[in-house]
């Protein structure tokens, strides 16, 4: 793996064939529906955070909730998570061509899947709990069925894949939907994550000490832990060659894109960050950008100690060569932390900065962790053009991944449009 | 899919024939009796039977792990062993771990969830917890081993341990990795057999060691299986297969997805109508014939799926592949190809080495 990122790297012409263009978000947030709403909330500073007990009342502390989900056919087969990723998939793929819908390729993240849909009883007395709640309610258990249900939702005949690499998951999604493409099995992918709050990972994390009981303060000193939130989020990704001949409109350009594995420790990181600090490397490496030419840094930044703490150190030994300090920001002090369908959410999220050329600050961040290389955004919104942007994720089993996108002004041949 | 070929150049396994390194011998087993549940009575499933994990990989330390864990370890490193890699002697960045599962890790789920039940949401176990995600038996194998490549856990309505194979060999095509090890399996809990036999779907031979002939339905089974891939294998151990395309989907022609990855007739078909529990050999049988006849004219060996990999559902895909090596060396272009229910299919293609 490559030790250092130079600071800035020579141009080379991009290959249409070779690159992956985003052409489409779909998005619910507990902003709503849409990526419109989403930038709309970000750009206002309005953090999503409310009282867990209003949710779950067994829990203090706060969650992101998404509250207007839409109806669907067969609620019963349906798990929340499902429905999620469903509503994000149908607001993504709007507009397209139903033939190249069904030929298309679905990649979908999650960590819940349809544990919502499940109570205590079932491990108790299995065979009384599906006597009384029903056999779907088992059914939608499985984390294939977010993906599935997305592909029987939009009538997509290609190979529908289900990714689990836990807070990772959904940028893990958006990497192999890339290699797809490369790999030409598909013409178009529709990939990202969708998770749904539920009793059993609010419980799993509470159990853990986890879990700020305020609105999460991610990369402030005084940080106590993170906030769970919900949603999904979905790309739809193509070449650029693809894109430009079908007269899409080109939203960001996905360049670089890697995977590593921490190899330290079930649930914390490994504490220098040399596991995500190798994905980003990697990924900029495959990008061909220097560390000058990473204008924005949409981190993990879940609000735990320990997490912070590691990330931080990624960051000063990837851009310790730069000519100034990386800007970076954790959204998750907005949206709480929507596990698998953060990495997707946050990609969205880096996507919009890119395009608005928009720093966003990490809310309630007031005494950021002291880095000679980092600088922690706070205070209001800074507007500041960005070339590239770097969207890091990373989860429990040492999971990282790490996504490079750069601006599409260039290659756009459409209206340009943000919203989906 | 097309080249570079890839490299079958190890292989685990803990399945109900026991843990094993390369390819089975014995390949005669029925269901037995499920003793290890309360009130699971007289049914029946291929189950895994109890062993000393350490005593096969020294230093494993499972006790903690869910089932599935535990057995995606053992598979793993009985996959090393079987390769002869001196993983000190390559760079263990550059190995992925790709694994697969339907279902995930139940068995500690369900602890999870009686935890909670017994003590409420505010009282349940934080050393579980961790162990129920899915992602955790490939987080196990990375660790014990230390390999910082690429790590990622994936699954599918059918074909779960196939889209792990197509997905790792994308790793490897696209220099993201040297070697990936594709591990996939799945294991039995009470709650799992029951949903099973709730939805009426169990054969008889579930609930009796003597069931009428024929016999329609499902017998539920579970066990891992790990295949170490590798782009240009570093050791001089044996090749057991060359893996040179594939293809996966929700719905379509498998004929036309056949004729894309092989140019002329394979010289042996391996089917299976795995996927899914509710799938019976009937509704194989009838999407094979053109499924497995993709070029006119030719009438082509095709050896039928074992029972006891059916068993796996989803995960199943690697043990069907263990299973048709260890049946048969592949000395010539060979197809395996799985059909589902719903219209689904996988088609992976085998070459020798």
């Amino acid at each position: 793996m490559p030790k250092t990122t130079p600071k800035t790297t020579p141009k080379i012409p991009i290959d249409p064939a070779r690159t992956i263009a985003v052409t489409a978000l779909g998005v619910i947030s507990p902003y709503g529906i849409g990526s419109s709403a989403l930038e709309a909330g970000l750009l206002a500073g309005q953090s999503c955070l409310s009282p867990a007990a209003q949710v779950f009342p067994d829990f203090s502390g706060c969650v992101a909730r998404v509250e207007a989900l839409p109806a669907v056919a067969h609620p019963q087969r349906s798990s929340r998570s499902d429905r999620l990723a469903m509503a994000a998939a149908e607001n993504a793929c709007a507009g397209l061509d139903p033939e190249l819908l069904r030929q298309s390729g679905v990649v979908m993240a999650t960590t819940v899947a349809g544990l919502t849909e499940l109570s205590p009883e079932v491990a108790v007395d299995p065979a009384a709990w599906f006597s009384r709640a029903g056999l779907a309610c088992g059914a939608a258990y499985p984390i294939s069925r977010v993906a599935a249900a997305v592909g029987e939702h939009l009538g997509v005949d290609g190979p529908v894949c289900a990714v689990s690499a836990a807070c990772a998951s959904g940028a893990v999604s958006l990497a192999l939907a890339a290699n797809m493409l490369l790999d030409g099995e598909v013409p178009l992918a529709i990939a990202g994550g969708s998770d749904a709050l539920s009793e059993f990972t609010a419980s799993g994390f509470h159990s853990l000490q986890s879990l700020d009981p305020a609105p999460c303060r991610p990369f402030d000193t005084n940080r106590q832990g993170l906030n769970l939130g919900e949603g999904a989020a979905v790309l739809i990704l193509e070449t650029l060659a693809h894109a430009r001949a079908r007269g899409a409109a080109v939203l960001a350009l996905l360049r670089g894109w890697a995977m590593t594995n921490d190899a330290h420790h079930t649930t914390a990181p490994q504490p220098d960050g040399d596991g995500l600090a190798a994905a980003m490397r990697l990924a900029m490496e495959m990008a061909g950008v220097g560390v000058d030419e990473i204008g924005f840094v949409n981190a993990h930044g879940t609000g735990t100690p320990l997490n912070d703490a590691a990330e931080t150190r990624c960051y000063e030994q990837v851009f310790r060569g730069r000519s100034t300090p990386i800007p970076v920001s954790s959204t998750k002090s907005y949206t709480g932390h929507c596990l698998g369908a953060a990495g997707a959410l946050e990609a969205a999220i880096a996507i919009l900065a890119l395009r608005r050329g928009v720093l966003l600050p990490t809310l309630r961040l007031e005494d950021p962790i002291e880095s000679g290389s980092v600088e922690y955004l706070r205070g209001p919104l800074r507007h500041q053009p960005i070339a590239a942007a770097i969207s890091a994720s990373a989860g429990f089993g040492g999971s990282n991944a790490a996504l490079v996108f750069g601006k599409a002004e260039t290659e756009c041949s459409g209206d340009g449009r943000f919203d989906a | 899919m097309s080249a570079p070929l890839l490299s079958i150049t190890g292989i685990g396994s803990v399945t109900p024939f026991g843990p094993a390194a390369g390819l089975l011998s014995n390949l005669t087993i029925a269901p037995e009796a499920i003793m290890s549940w309360p009130n699971a009575e007289a049914r029946r499933a291929f189950q895994v039977k109890p062993f000393n994990p350490a005593k096969l990989v020294p230093g494993a330390k499972t006790r903690r792990l869910d089932r599935l864990s535990c057995w995606a370890l053992v598979a793993a490193s009985l996959a090393f062993q079987d390769a002869s890699l001196d993983l000190d002697a390559i760079d263990r960045g550059r190995v992925a771990v790709v694994f697969a599962s339907g279902l995930g890790c139940t068995e500690l789920t369900e602890e999870f969830f009686r935890s909670a039940a017994r003590n409420g949401w505010n009282g349940t176990d934080p050393i579980t917890f961790p162990e129920t995600l899915a992602n955790v038996p490939a987080c196990h194998i990375a660790l014990f081993h230390g390999l910082r490549g690429p790590n990622l856990t994936v699954s599918g309505e059918n074909f779960a341990a196939e889209i792990a194979l197509l997905r790792a060999a994308s790793l490897l095509r696209h220099g993201q990795a040297d070697r990936a090890l594709v591990v996939a399996g799945d294991a039995l809990s009470p709650a799992v057999f029951q949903w099973y036999e709730s939805a009426g779907l169990l054969a008889p031979a579930c609930f009796t060691a003597n069931p009428p002939v024929p016999a329609e339905g499902f017998i539920p089974g579970e066990g891992m299986v790990a295949l170490l891939l590798e782009r240009t294998p570093a050791g001089q151990g044996r090749i057991y297969a060359q893996l040179a395309g594939g293809r996966h989907a929700r719905r379509g022609d498998p004929a036309q997805a056949v004729r894309e990855i092989f140019s002329s007739q394979p010289a042996l078909i391996y089917s299976a109508g795995h996927g899914s529990p509710c799938m019976a050999h009937s509704l194989a049988g009838a999407m094979l014939p053109s499924a497995a006849r993709p070029f006119a004219g030719e009438d082509l060996p095709v050896v039928a799926a074992l029972a006891v990999a059916e068993g796996l559902g989803a995960s199943g895909g690697l043990f069907h592949l263990l299973l048709a090596l260890s049946r048969h060396a592949v000395s010539a272009p060979t197809l395996l190809l799985g059909v589902a229910a719903g219209g689904g299919f996988a088609a992976l293609r085998l070459e020798a080495s």
